[in-house]
């Protein structure tokens, strides 16, 4: 949707992924959109050297987040929140509605 | 002039800009290496952000490092004659939400240095600790502040429009209790 903008079907996917959950790793980006890791591994860290989004160690991922201090980060969020409207319904749930809350390591259910 | 063995970190900066310069690239120092600068190496830091703030081609900036007898490593640019490392964030120049607008030009032994001010050198390292609260960037911001002629007044309105007026608060005393 937005790849004319941006350059990259996968750029967006990253983008979209971020706003979405507040935070992301390359393999469940991957994995949410169906397409290989090393494209959006190359994504993740060009938009990384670009001051876009900021990176952090969780055990051994590298998590993902917008940078505050990018000085276009809220028109580009207001950019991917009116994107996100016009995505499959079935998709945008998908992004949105996915669990956040903790849960017990040893819960059966 | 002066071996590259023998530059510290912000000759070593000098001496880079002034060569892409000869070139027509123009960058502009910031980051760690800038405290560096205004804190008289008080704090050291490896890395020199270069900022391409003009939107020089990476090409031609390679090609440039290569001659001066760097090599390309991911997004450095190492030498073997110094430990310190060349970057070239792209722009655009920011600190936070607002474009740096004064940049300052020093003549040193190995070239003219282009660097951030004091006050946008603070207000880079203040945003570490607004929003990730890392206290080593708060200090080096102090260090910054205590060394050098800063405007306070600029901060608390540049805060102000980052969203941290409160938290620059909780700090304000402490870089303007020896300014």
């Amino acid at each position: 949707m937005l790849e004319p903008i941006l350059g990259s079907t996968n750029s967006e996917r990253v983008l979209i992924f971020i706003l979405a959950r507040k935070e992301g790793y390359a393999r469940e980006i991957a994995r949410f959109f169906e397409t290989g890791l090393a494209p959006i591994q190359k994504q993740l860290e060009k938009l990384e050297f670009g001051g876009v989004l900021a990176s952090r160690e969780a055990g051994r991922t590298r998590l993902y987040t917008f940078n505050p201090r990018y000085p276009f980060l809220e028109e580009l969020k207001a950019l991917l929140e009116k994107a996100l409207t016009f995505y499959p319904e079935e998709q945008r749930e998908a992004l949105i509605m996915n669990r956040r809350r903790p849960r017990r390591a040893d819960k059966p259910l | 002039m002066k071996p590259i063995q023998e530059m510290t970190q912000i000759e070593l900066a000098a001496y880079v800009q002034t060569r892409l310069r000869r070139k027509g690239i123009e960058m502009i120092l910031s980051g760690g290496a800038s405290v560096a600068f205004y804190s008289s190496n008080q704090y050291v830091s490896f890395d020199l952000d270069l900022v391409n703030a003009y939107f020089a081609k990476s090409q031609d900036i390679r090609e440039i490092m290569q001659l001066l007898g760097f090599a390309e490593k991911g997004r450095y640019f190492v030498h073997p004659d110094t430990q310190f490392f060349v970057e070239f964030p792209p722009g655009p120049l920011a600190v936070g939400k607002e474009p740096v607008r004064e940049i300052n030009e020093h003549q040193l032994e190995t070239g003219k240095l282009r660097v951030i001010s004091p006050t946008d050198c603070v207000k880079d390292r203040l945003l570490g600790y607004f929003y990730w609260n890392d206290r080593q960037s708060l200090e080096q911001a102090i260090l910054v502040a205590r060394a050098h002629p800063i405007e306070i007044e600029e901060l608390e309105r540049w805060a102000i429009v980052e969203g941290k007026q409160e938290v620059f608060k909780a700090v304000q005393s402490r870089l303007i209790a020896q300014n």
